[in-house]
């Protein structure tokens, strides 16, 4: 990949990934603003501020802002995640000037107004309301309540806790974006139909006047640490599937080992194909609609969790088959053609992935975001063939005891418990 | 078959849409296409179950398959040195597929827990009971799945079939994208699906919807959700018909080229977003014309905040369509829409397997024979065409209203 790099005054990187013979550019804003830097104990202001910031800024009110967005056709959402605060989007590559301008002027100069906020407040409260009858959301928001503790900023989902968002005032977003919201740290990656200059100039236009507000603040955050299984149900009415969430605390993306827990990942869970779990829980006994594992990379110790979809009948079978093919794992149980499948698999994504400049983009990110190296998407793909039979069994060791994990079900009640 | 190259990545996307979906079943037998779909991944003679998943999986991969009313797809895209590799699985298990008792027993329960996991959602139950309730006649009121009751009644030998009647090369659209000349691409494809057989040409289902003499409405109440949904259609015309470019433009006009709520900050300006989200009546909004065979919807639906009323949101919904219907976009609004929805156009065909898909999809329902020619008449639309199609969709006469009506637990 033709990978251009530029920093800009304020510390905001830029990286370019021009790809000739494609109209549209996909564009990545990704800024060290997610849930591990949010306030302590306040979860959902992240998120909250991210909402609002996509309402209005000092130049232009939301009406205004949205016609000028759908005006050049743009796609473009904002997400907040346990790392950063992610705008991604996509337009023309002709309008990529205009796009930066817009994304800038709500990232560097939101209002913030009363009305706004109240609408944000409200519909995010709906939301959690509804995610109070959502089964794969009760799942999640049970397990983080049963592995980190009460002020971990992974103890609730990045939507974050109804008082908080209920008691979240305009100043308490205006704070959060003075600290939470600046170039250092934040990384913009664009991949497309573009020129690299066209992309540096159009950046240094529109974001050279965003300014960090204060020193960067290090979160002290105590290790999540699971000392037996721990389990819970919780009943959600009128429902006739339970989601399953099994899982432990992850490791740093920062830490040497998380690419061999990545290669771990997709040796045990991360695909209904490629991996022990999925394979067996799906393909062989047909208990559930869909299994995989995720392991997320943040600068904390993230989730490292296997999702399923299982008739309430079969949530104990497939729970324990899970953990079967994980104690095989940990009893090095594991063959050479498993780590190869998934090596392969995982190396043989990165190709296909250069299919969209959204795939691009996102193979680029984790790199910039994390400052692996300006090799490392070189790098990577050796990084992931160099994970040895011996790595995989030591990582499952260390951090998927299956003796001690958190699960947890929601859904009907279960018929052997309940 | 068709091809074509984009050489922008070494990748290829394969495609091929077999002519069966819900659309071709009866009751008592609805969700045998997309059941057979799960079987397909089930092995051949050649290819027992699991050798080229892994093969696949080691490439890479992102490959799928679907099942809609009017089609069954399956797709690879894999690095282009691998096309051949994905070439062979599809021409293998267009005729060759096992299905055998035992894989169907197990693939039974995890079809039932798909369903089980869509019965978790109140958008979905309501959306089921609003085609159920829509279509008297048409096969489209039965939906894609299936209920429970006839997935657990359904048979290997039924199945199977099934899968010999429809699965045959002259039952099938082939499509490739991809990192070669699009002759070499259409070449190989026709060393690997030529030596098959065609079967006994399958006559299109003949079930016209009679006209509807008046709106209908359908209520679903469950504990399963806080938020009360309000799904409202309209009888819409085909996807061949001269009006779908225009319709495609409604829809964008209405709810946005990506559906309005949450996260997304694209498509705030459309009509429906700023009469239900901007004024605290819903968080969310869309609106959907899909390009279908046969006339089937246009979709208008909003997630409504807790305590607003159903009749509320019922009657802001239906003033902005008669509104839409009445006076033409203005010519600021209309340059937005046609924006969104050129350059949505655009988004889909720089991602090799989307331009594939969509390719498939425009000739599959006889919307367009080229992506050029729907872009073409995309790009023709006027406001007054947008104007006439809602007129001509939105009447009470062709109106379907579903409420999901959230109960207390």
């Amino acid at each position: 990949m033709d990978i251009r790099r530029h920093r800009l005054e304020n510390g905001l990187r830029v990286a370019v990934v021009p790809i000739p013979g494609l109209l549209s550019a996909a564009v990545l804003l990704a800024i060290e603003a997610g849930q591990w830097f949010e306030p302590a104990g306040r979860p959902g202001i992240g998120r909250l501020t991210a909402q609002v910031m996509l309402r209005g800024t000092t130049t232009r009110d939301a009406k205004t802002w949205a016609d000028a967005l759908d005006g050049i056709g743009a796609a473009a959402r904002l997400d907040v995640g346990s790392h950063a605060a992610t705008f991604s989007a996509q337009s023309l590559g002709s309008d990529l000037d205009v796009l930066l301008e817009l994304m800038a002027d709500a990232v560097v100069r939101p209002a913030f107004a009363d009305k706004q906020v109240e609408l944000v407040r409200e519909q995010t409260v709906a939301q959690i309301e509804e995610d109070a009858k959502n089964t794969r959301a009760v799942a999640e928001s049970a397990w983080r309540k049963l592995v980190y503790l009460k002020g971990h900023p992974f103890r609730a989902r990045p939507i974050g806790d109804l008082e908080v968002v209920r008691g979240a005032k305009a100043d308490d977003l205006r704070e959060h974006h003075r600290r939470a919201i600046r170039p250092d740290g934040a990384v913009l990656v664009v991949a497309g139909g573009v020129e690299a200059k066209q992309v540096f100039d159009a950046a240094e236009k529109a974001f050279s006047s965003w300014r960090a507000g204060g020193p960067h603040e290090e979160s002290k955050v105590p290790d999540a640490r699971l000392t037996t299984a721990v389990r819970k149900l919780e009943v959600v009415p009128d429902k006739t599937q339970s989601d399953v969430v099994l899982g432990w605390p992850g490791l740093p993306r920062t830490d040497p080992r998380f690419i061999a827990a990545r290669v771990t990942n997709m040796v045990f869970a991360a695909d209904t194909f490629a991996s022990r779990a999925g394979h067996v829980v799906r393909d062989e006994l047909g208990l559930a609609y869909y299994v995989f594992s995720t392991l997320g990379g943040s600068r904390g110790q993230s989730p490292w969790v296997v999702r399923m979809g299982v008739n309430p009948i079969n949530v104990d079978r497939a729970v324990s088959t899970t953990l079967e093919e994980l104690r095989k794992i940990v009893d090095g149980k594991v063959s050479q053609d498993d780590l190869d499948l998934a090596q392969d698999k995982l190396v043989g994504e990165l190709d296909v992935a250069r299919e969209s400049p959204a795939g691009v983009a996102s193979l680029l990110l984790e790199g910039e975001v994390f400052e692996l190296g300006d090799d490392y998407a070189e790098r990577y793909p050796r990084e992931l063939r160099a994970v040895t039979l011996g790595q995989v069994v030591e990582i499952a060791r260390a951090f998927l005891p299956p003796d001690r994990h958190a699960l947890a079900i929601a859904g009907p009640p279960l018929p052997d418990r309940d | 078959m068709h091809a074509l190259e984009a050489r922008h990545a070494p990748v290829v996307s394969l495609w091929v849409w077999y002519q069966v979906g819900g659309r071709n079943e009866v009751p008592g037998t609805t969700g045998m296409s997309h059941f057979l779909e799960h079987m397909l991944f089930k092995g051949t003679p050649r290819h027992p179950k699991g050798d080229l998943d892994k093969l696949l999986a080691r490439y890479g991969a992102l490959w799928n398959a679907f099942t809609s009313e009017d089609v069954t797809c399956y797709f690879e895209t894999v690095p282009a040195e691998r096309y051949p590799v994905a070439l062979d699985l599809e021409a293998d298990r267009m005729r060759n597929a096992l299905i055998t008792v035992e894989e169907t027993e197990a693939e039974r329960n995890v079809i039932v827990s798909e369903r089980e996991g869509l019965e978790n959602d109140p958008s979905f139950l309501l959306g089921e009971q609003l085609q159920a309730v829509a279509f008297a006649r048409h096969p489209y009121a039965q939906g894609v799945i299936g209920s429970k009751e006839e997935i657990k009644l359904m048979t290997r030998d039924g199945l199977y079939a099934h899968y010999r009647r429809h699965y045959a090369p002259n039952n099938a659209y082939f499509i490739v994208a991809g990192d070669a000349p699009a002759e070499e691409l259409l070449d190989r494809a026709a060393s690997a699906f030529g030596p098959l057989e065609a079967e006994v040409p399958i006559e299109s289902p003949k079930a016209p919807e009679p006209p509807q003499y008046g709106e209908k409405r359908v209520i679903v109440r469950r504990a399963g959700g806080a938020l009360p949904i309000i799904q409202i259609g309209h009888k819409a015309p085909r996807a061949s018909d001269p009006r779908a470019p225009a319709l495609s433009a409604l829809a964008v006009a209405l709810g946005g080229a990506t559906a309005g709520g949450g996260e997304a900050a694209s498509g705030r300006s459309s009509r429906l977003y700023r009469a239900l989200v901007d004024t605290g009546l819903a968080t969310t909004v869309d609106a959907s014309f899909n390009l279908m065979k046969d006339p089937y919807l246009f979709i208008a639906e909003a997630h409504m905040r807790p305590g607003v009323t159903h009749d509320r949101v019922e009657r802001v919904i239906l003033d902005e369509l008669d509104q839409v219907a009445r006076a033409a976009l203005s010519d600021e609004e209309f340059g937005r829409v046609r924006r969104q929805m050129l350059s949505a156009s655009a988004f889909m065909t720089d991602t090799i397997t989307w331009r594939a898909f969509r390719f498939g999809q425009l000739l599959g329902t006889g919307a367009a024979a080229s992506l050029g020619e729907w872009y073409d008449r995309l790009a023709a639309v006027t406001a007054e065409d947008v104007r006439a199609a809602a007129e001509s969709v939105f009447r009470e006469k062709g109106r379907v209203v579903g409420w999901f009506v959230p109960e207390s637990s």
